[in-house]
């Protein structure tokens, strides 16, 4: 397996200076998955190839999510009308090297992508009702530039804390930079409670920057749609709990919970999301 | 997978001592202290992008301007008479996330190891390690010895305050070692070299603990001294092993009665002496073990059991 490429597509896309989104499934509040099959569904994009499993993940059984047993996968949409490229993927346990090489393998010679975005959660403590911050993480000044116009936070500083590793987003980042391919890592800071149920406002924040920058045409339709279900029982919750609703309240201003609160605020949030 | 050298400086005669992370990273400190004290320069590297995942990510003005990968280099010295080369891994390839190498990427990386030994010509090669040993922190650390051929066990027997599998009480002579230290020994075996693993002790309730255990290392350096019939200046190691049993004595102070009761028994303990019998059983160890998790809520590992 070593010397071959792991790698299976059914044609290669007729694109030029394409723009690839990257997704991983393991994400908080599985917001790159969301967010990347809205995008998918919306734009029709079709089913192009995917990098095999063989070497990158454990192949000791299934995992079981929801009744059904899943494998992991990592698989290629293109958009062609879009010149956009979408990326899915599990994360790799083990051959990322590899793993990241043959996606860039399929990105620059398949696909002729010019810039790289990859999206994901970080979670926050802000309240569900304040809006959504996205930050970005860069390898190069002028994609840096260039996303200005776009309303990012693009000035952070940070360093990997003892104990902890980089993400594979970041990896992926370096790795293109080192090809001379433009890349970014969007990240939008997701309410903690929302983490293990879905936080449809943080997809639109990210459809909304692909949709204005890319000029995609995405119909927002019904993601505005599960954003409005999710006011509404949360309103409704609000009614019945107006120590729910003053938690929020606090969170909003900047005032922090203590540990017993902030369960309950995610017990009682995800109870009424069910 | 890649071994590139900044220089190529020709060696006497040399040997080879290598040390990866560890329980108490007792190999580790031993070899980084050798390094230091003979001044040893860099002289090749294994490339890292196959074997690791990136450690450390620096981001400035929100530009992603550094990614380190942990380091697997190769220094010499030159002695005159005997040179060195030490290779010193900062992480072991272990593919399941683990500690301690296992899987292909381990075997390959042992084998580039030691093909830079063969390249030199190195006849014998050591490794470093722990040796988990139900002893106390005040007590001085043994090293123990565990040669690829029984062709060096005469020669190991006779260095002071060292003991072999066979010394140590209930072993019959047995154990295992993890890792890539077990590993290489293996292989060089494979290949015809000589090699030691010197396992400096650790006591047994601070093995799944990440305090360095330098007091172990310096036990390691002793035995490096002797075989290698060279002077090693043992002042910084000393300089750390007070520091590190004077953190924990005051650690240990803060122990509830009852745990360090326990833990106080060890310092009669001689169990990994010849012939003498233990003042801790097996239950004591595994009680203690558990009194100590629950302490720290933290929990285990193990290079050699």
């Amino acid at each position: 397996m070593s010397g071959e490429q792991p790698i299976r597509l059914s044609g290669s896309p007729d694109l030029k200076e394409a723009t690839m989104i990257v997704a991983w499934a393991e994400d908080a509040g599985s917001l790159g998955v969301r967010t990347t099959d809205y995008l998918i569904q919306s734009l029709g994009c079709r089913e192009f190839g995917e990098i095999l499993p063989e070497g990158f993940f454990p192949m000791g059984g299934v995992n079981v999510v929801d009744d059904v047993a899943r494998f992991p996968q990592s698989k290629f949409y293109v958009c062609d009308s879009n010149n956009l490229v979408i990326f899915k993927s599990s994360i790799p346990r083990v051959g990322w090297h590899r793993f990241l090489t043959s996606l860039l393998d399929v990105a620059q010679q398949d696909c002729g992508v010019k810039e790289i975005y990859t999206v994901g959660a970080m979670v926050s403590s802000a309240a569900h009702t304040v809006p959504r911050l996205l930050i970005s993480i860069v390898n190069n000044k002028e994609i840096k530039a260039a996303l200005e116009p776009y309303n990012v936070m693009a000035d952070n500083d940070y360093e990997t804390p003892p104990g902890q590793k980089p993400t594979l987003s970041s990896y992926l980042a370096w790795l293109a930079g080192q090809r001379g391919i433009a890349a970014v890592n969007l990240w939008v800071p997701v309410p903690y409670y929302l983490v293990p149920i879905d936080d449809p406002r943080s997809v639109k924040r990210l459809v909304y920057f692909f949709n204005s920058k890319f000029d995609l045409g995405v119909d927002f339709t019904a993601l505005d749609a599960v954003i409005a279900e999710q006011n509404n029982r949360i309103a409704q919750l609000f009614e019945k709990s107006p120590e729910i609703k003053n938690m929020v309240r606090r969170l909003e201003v900047g005032d922090g919970l203590d540990g017993e609160e902030s369960e309950k605020l995610a017990h009682e949030i995800a109870e009424a999301l069910k | 997978m890649v071994i590139r050298y900044i220089k190529e400086p020709g060696l006497i005669d040399p040997v080879m001592i290598a040390a990866w992370p560890g329980i108490g990273n007792v190999g580790l400190i031993a070899l980084d202290t050798l390094r230091r004290s003979l001044r040893a320069e860099q002289m090749a590297y294994i490339e890292p992008y196959q074997f690791f995942y990136p450690k450390k990510v620096i981001i400035r003005g929100g530009e992603l301007v550094e990614l380190d990968f942990p380091a697997s280099e190769f220094f010499y010295h030159r002695s005159g008479k005997r040179d060195l080369i030490l290779f010193i891994g900062e992480e072991q390839p272990a593919e399941g996330g683990g500690v301690y190498a296992v899987g292909s990427m381990a075997y390959t990386m042992a084998n580039m190891v030691l093909d830079v030994a063969e390249k030199y010509g190195c006849r014998r090669i050591y490794t470093s390690g722990a040796a988990v040993a139900p002893i106390h922190h005040t007590a001085k650390s043994r090293a123990w010895a565990v040669p690829n051929t029984a062709g060096l066990i005469a020669e190991f027997k006779g260095y002071d305050n060292t003991v072999l599998m066979s010394d140590i009480e209930g072993r019959g002579g047995e154990g295992n070692i993890a890792g890539l230290n077990g590993l290489l020994l293996g292989i060089a075996r494979r290949r015809g070299i000589d090699a030691v693993c010197i396992m400096g002790e650790i006591p047994v309730y601070l093995q799944g603990f990440p305090f360095p255990y330098p007091k172990g290392s310096r036990s390691v350096l002793e035995v490096l001294a002797a075989a290698l019939d060279m002077w090693i200046d043992m002042e910084v190691i000393d300089e750390l092993a007070r520091q590190s049993e004077s953190e924990l004595t005051r650690l240990y102070e803060k122990l509830p009665d009852e745990i360090k009761q326990q833990l106080d028994r060890l310092k009669e303990s001689t169990v990994a002496a010849a012939g003498s019998e233990g003042l801790i059983t097996e239950e004591d160890k595994k009680k203690i073990l558990e009194d100590m998790d629950k302490f720290f809520k933290l929990d285990g590992g193990g290079e050699q059991h």
